[in-house]
């Protein structure tokens, strides 16, 4: 998902917040979250240095692409929530 | 015994009041006051939010904490039975220890000494009639509003209001009594009287099922004279006995956890009131010795049987205290844990069912355990176990060993041992939806069906596949069996993600994870549908076992997808603020379909 797709979704979500059908969310709630991410990253990216076997790094590549984009994704959140 | 109950009731009361209609003022003011305790027990659901079943969580971490608590809240809602029996629930559903369950049950037998204090202290004292009139007045505004904390300000105004006027009447009732009738002939004194009237206490109270109620009436009997100070202290040790009632009902419906807690609540009860009996001249005599230092005139027997009361329960905590751990043992050992029936429902219980935090907490609980149930099947299913899963350096290798068939009814074990968890979790979420719980946690309540659903899907869907996983990897066909195994392969890697997922610190894991797992699944479903185009043009595979692969990998990755869908929502942060970041966070279906996942730029 692009961020424009995001930024759709935050636009979404503040016309949610302000009828009151959402739980407001600050900056450090983001931070934990992207911290969960990073942990992440980091564990596949110590699997894919450890991992000898094609097969297993084309699909840990993949994973930590998936997780990269959640963390850029994380990181521009942060930038307009803060 | 219920069938004979109400009539024998009715026509009891009906033929006292045809003898002596003095007697329905009397019998009128217990039922005003056991209507105040309702409403105070309403107001206090409506008012507290659910605060009282939250705080007990964390009140039971010690036992001076439990019995704290226990007697805080029964000093609050006026009602030892009420306490005992939100403690069975939260029992029942694990969200508490039995210590800590023990612990609050002696700390409300403390607490209900309160309402012998407030009755005898102030009841009796003023014309509390007074009060009560211009509180049920002022409490109607209130009950008719449409915030939910003045309409349980309402109630809670409205129940004092009762409770008092209950009182007056009870007073009211026993003064016209006296003039008409002298119950004190009745007295019995010695041994005799303290037996009898123990066991006319514990039956009046297992009637109207709450201790306070006698209490109440035996204080405001005894200061009409209508009966003597002995046999009220009876009266009072049969009240403790006969209060243990609602505890043994409420257990009923309980598992093994609410059952112990009852038992420990009537052997307290027991122990405290048969200690009572035996040391009743130096308990009598310690009771004159405190009031006479607090200064309660030796003639006031009502604030005597007050401070008996309180002395008479301290005591019981004292001496039991020391042999709570002894208590707690001898309990596991008597009532002991039934051996896991993996197919019946182990957490949902009509005990955790009045509370909204404990029906959550137990069906959290059992849709994990049916998803463990379902777990296995799916491997079993598969010609697979669990613990070479868990443990494999590398699941396909495992896979492509795992050439033996597991011995497995799967029809029979689906029926048994995820279609009646199924259908309890369906039955008790269904319950949630009559408006007794707010709109969020009913909302939490029926994502976690729909987890169970998405779970039950993944099964049906491994049924499907069973055939031709018998057929094709029980021994090496080539091709086709490598296919299979690549499927059996990718259901036992998500089943592995999402074992890692549960047992990770809550502090680190997201749900966020499971969309790493889900691209992989459209990428291998999309790798399989050109490898299998592949294969048929070059006749590596016939055409037989192509459609069958075809359809099966529709059923295998459709119950992937289920089980990562059903991890997604059972997994999702707690905390509202962080779901909502995860909630934007995750990525489109279509997006984790996508060959690429190349951002558009769009700057902050």
């Amino acid at each position: 998902m692009g961020l424009r797709k995001l930024a759709t979704k935050l636009a979404d979500y503040y016309e949610r917040l302000e009828n009151g059908n959402a739980s407001q969310i600050n900056s450090a709630d983001i931070e934990k979250v992207l911290k969960k991410l990073r942990v992440r990253a980091s564990k596949l990216d110590a699997e894919l240095s450890a991992s000898k076997d094609n097969e297993k790094r084309s699909r840990l590549e993949r994973k930590i692409a998936i997780a990269q984009q959640h963390i850029k994704h994380a990181e521009w959140l942060l930038k307009e929530i803060g | 015994m219920t069938r004979y109950y109400v009539p024998v009731s009715i026509g009891l009361l009906i033929f006292a009041f045809w003898l002596k209609p003095e007697f329905q003022e009397i019998a009128a003011g217990v039922a005003i006051f056991l209507f105040g305790m309702l409403m105070l027990e309403d107001g206090f659901k409506l008012l507290g939010g659910g605060i009282l079943e939250r705080l007990l969580q964390n009140a039971t971490r010690s036992i001076p904490r439990s019995l704290l608590f226990g007697g805080l809240a029964t000093t609050l809602l006026q009602s030892s039975s009420l306490v005992s029996v939100i403690t069975i629930s939260f029992l029942s559903a694990g969200l508490i220890s039995l210590t800590g369950g023990i612990g609050v049950i002696f700390g409300a037998n403390i607490g209900t000494t309160t309402g012998a204090w407030l009755v005898a202290g102030f009841g009796l004292k003023v014309n509390i009639a007074a009060y009560a009139m211009p509180m049920i007045a002022l409490s109607i505004i209130l009950v008719f509003q449409k915030s939910k904390r003045l309409r349980g300000l309402g109630y809670v105004l409205a129940g004092l209001g009762f409770l008092f006027l209950g009182i007056h009447h009870m007073k009211e009732g026993f003064e016209a009594f006296k003039e008409q009738i002298d119950l004190t002939r009745f007295a019995l004194p010695g041994i005799v009287g303290l037996l009898v009237y123990t066991l006319i206490g514990a039956a009046a109270t297992v009637i109207m099922q709450s201790s306070h109620a006698t209490m109440v009436l035996v204080i405001t009997a005894l200061a009409s004279n209508q009966i003597s100070y002995e046999n009220a202290i009876a009266l009072a040790i049969g009240a403790n006995i006969g209060t243990t009632i609602t505890a043994i009902l409420a257990a009923l419906s309980a598992n093994f956890q609410g059952k112990r807690v009852a038992a420990a609540h009537l052997i307290f009860n027991v122990t405290t009131a048969a200690v009572a009996l035996i040391l009743i001249v130096p308990m009598t005599q310690s009771v004159d010795w405190v009031s006479a230092r607090i200064g309660i005139a030796s003639e006031d027997y009502a604030l005597k049987l007050a401070v008996f009361h309180t002395v008479f329960n301290v005591l019981g905590v004292a001496l039991m205290l020391p042999w709570m751990q002894k208590l707690v043992a001898v309990l596991e050992r008597q009532i002991v844990e039934p051996t896991a029936d993996v197919s019946r429902p182990h957490f949902l219980t009509e005990a955790v069912e009045q509370f909204p935090q404990t029906l959550e907490t137990a069906l959290r609980k059992e849709v994990f355990h049916l998803y463990q149930n379902a777990e296995e099947l799916i491997l079993h299913g598969l010609n697979l176990h669990r613990h070479q899963i868990y443990d494999a350096p590398s699941v396909a290798y495992v896979v492509r060993h795992s050439r033996k068939p597991t011995d497995l009814d799967l029809e029979e074990r689906y029926e048994r041992r995820v279609k009646t968890l199924y259908a309890a979790i369906v039955d008790y979420t269904s319950r949630a939806s009559s408006g007794r719980f707010d709109p969020e946690t009913t909302d939490r309540i029926y994502a976690l069906r729909d987890v169970a659903s998405s779970i039950v899907q993944a099964v049906k869907s491994v049924k499907h596949l069973r055939k031709n996983v018998l057929r094709y990897t029980t021994r090496n066909q080539g091709t086709v069996t490598e296919l299979y195994d690549s499927l059996r392969t990718e259901i036992a890697r998500i089943i592995l993600e999402i074992h890692k997922l549960s047992v990770a610190d809550p502090e680190i894991r997201s749900a966020l994870w499971l969309e790493q797992e889900r691209a992989q699944i459209e990428e291998d479903a999309r790798a399989t549908t050109r490898r299998i185009d592949s294969l048929i043009r070059s006749h590596e595979l016939n055409p037989v076992a192509a459609t069958s692969f075809m359809n099966d990998s529709v059923y295998a990755y459709g119950a992937m997808r289920e089980l990562i869908q059903a991890a997604r929502t059972y997994f999702v942060e707690q905390d509202k603020a962080m779901a909502e970041v995860e909630q934007l966070l995750s990525l489109d279906d279509e997006v984790l379909g996508k060959d690429d996942n190349r951002e558009d730029v769009l700057r902050p």
